[in-house]
């Protein structure tokens, strides 16, 4: 970095290509009215109704892949309470992706799949597995019940 | 320049009157860190939708964990640090080896009609922005950090980057200096201070 060039300019001179740097910015890369707006409405899933299962394990980030070029793996995550782990599979498909899922103990239950837009509801088997096709691009949040547990998985993109 | 007005409520409170169901607060925080919140994004390159979905995502984890963050005062290092995971596990979900390969140029530069001197911010700008493509791409993922709007603190880019706070001034200057040689480059003027 020897050749690396220099201006010596001053601490008010760079806070100024900052502060010029910043309103371009502002001027052709803003926060689109949609993306506020959404996250101002985020706050209506603010509610206490149900324990949260936070992400124990999340293959993408955690995991070692093997990267290959326009492939897309399954990703893998787990969303874990003392009472009720989740187990979900997400795979991309065109235009949309589709979760196969399992509650852990394996148990019958009602698995709600909540996304900004809406909701899917789907049917735990005895074994406790779930499947869903067809969901939208975007983050969602799953509402399971089972037995006597009522678990939100963190919001999560597939 | 000085912008008087009512002092702004303390981050910390709006996180716990946002915990305890006042929407204003939320709205709020929303205000001051969406634009922090995508340009997390937007230094990892990432496209529109995905820069969306991962303020998305990065806001419905707020509101779930509101009840549950341990540090309100320190909610902006929380948010820029769970959209700058969200950002690296699309990159990672792609198969992307790292930071997308698309310039700066992709972005379309609007020219506002109704402003007088229009044409030149517009050339002004365009010009930044051009020169903002040419700097080491870990300068590019600064400058458009600290050019989001209000700008976040060291601590904050720190998390995002994973540098040392205090390294961060020094590398800033360099950065700066890297970024008005190549806007000198552009508009013929001259890199240095005048005189």
């Amino acid at each position: 970095m020897n050749e690396e060039p220099t201006t010596d300019a001053t601490d008010a001179e760079d806070d100024v290509l900052l502060a010029e740097l910043r309103a371009a910015v502002n001027r052709i890369d803003p926060v689109p009215p949609e993306t506020m707006a959404a996250a101002r409405s985020s706050f209506v899933w603010h509610t206490i109704d149900a324990e949260l299962a936070r992400l124990a394990h999340d293959s993408v980030l955690d995991d070692q892949l093997t990267l290959t070029r326009g492939v897309v793996a399954p990703a893998l995550l787990t969303f874990e309470t003392p009472g009720l782990t989740v187990e979900i599979e997400t795979i991309s498909t065109d235009g949309g992706w589709q979760l196969h899922g399992q509650l852990v103990p394996a148990q019958p239950g009602q698995v709600e799949i909540r996304h900004p837009g809406g909701a899917t509801s789907v049917v735990a088997d005895d074994m406790g597995r779930f499947t869903a096709d067809g969901l939208p691009p975007g983050p969602v949040s799953l509402r399971c019940r089972a037995g006597d547990a009522a678990v939100d998985t963190d919001w999560f993109l597939a | 320049m000085t912008v008087t007005g009512p002092v702004e409520p303390a981050v910390g409170d709006l996180v716990l009157a946002a915990r305890e169901g006042d929407a204003e607060a939320w709205d709020a925080l929303v205000a001051r860190f969406a634009g922090r919140v995508r340009a997390v994004a937007r230094s990892y390159r990432l496209s529109e939708s995905d820069a969306e979905d991962v303020s998305q995502v990065t806001w419905l984890r707020l509101v779930s964990n509101l009840d549950r963050i341990r540090d309100p005062d320190r909610v902006g290092a929380w948010l820029v640090t769970t959209a700058s995971h969200e950002a690296l596990r699309i990159i990672r979900r792609a198969g992307r080896h790292g930071v997308g390969d698309d310039g700066w140029e992709e972005a379309i530069v609007s020219d506002d009609p109704a402003a007088d001197s229009g044409m030149i911010v517009a050339e002004r700008d365009r010009a930044l922005w051009k020169a903002m493509g040419m700097v080491p791409a870990a300068c590019q993922r600064l400058l458009r950090l600290l050019a989001a709007d209000p700008p976040p603190s060291y601590e904050e880019v720190s998390a995002v980057l994973d540098m040392a706070p205090g390294s961060i001034g020094p590398t800033r200057r360099r950065c700066l200096d890297r970024l008005r040689v190549q806007l000198a480059r552009i508009t013929g003027g001259p890199a240095g201070s005048p005189g």
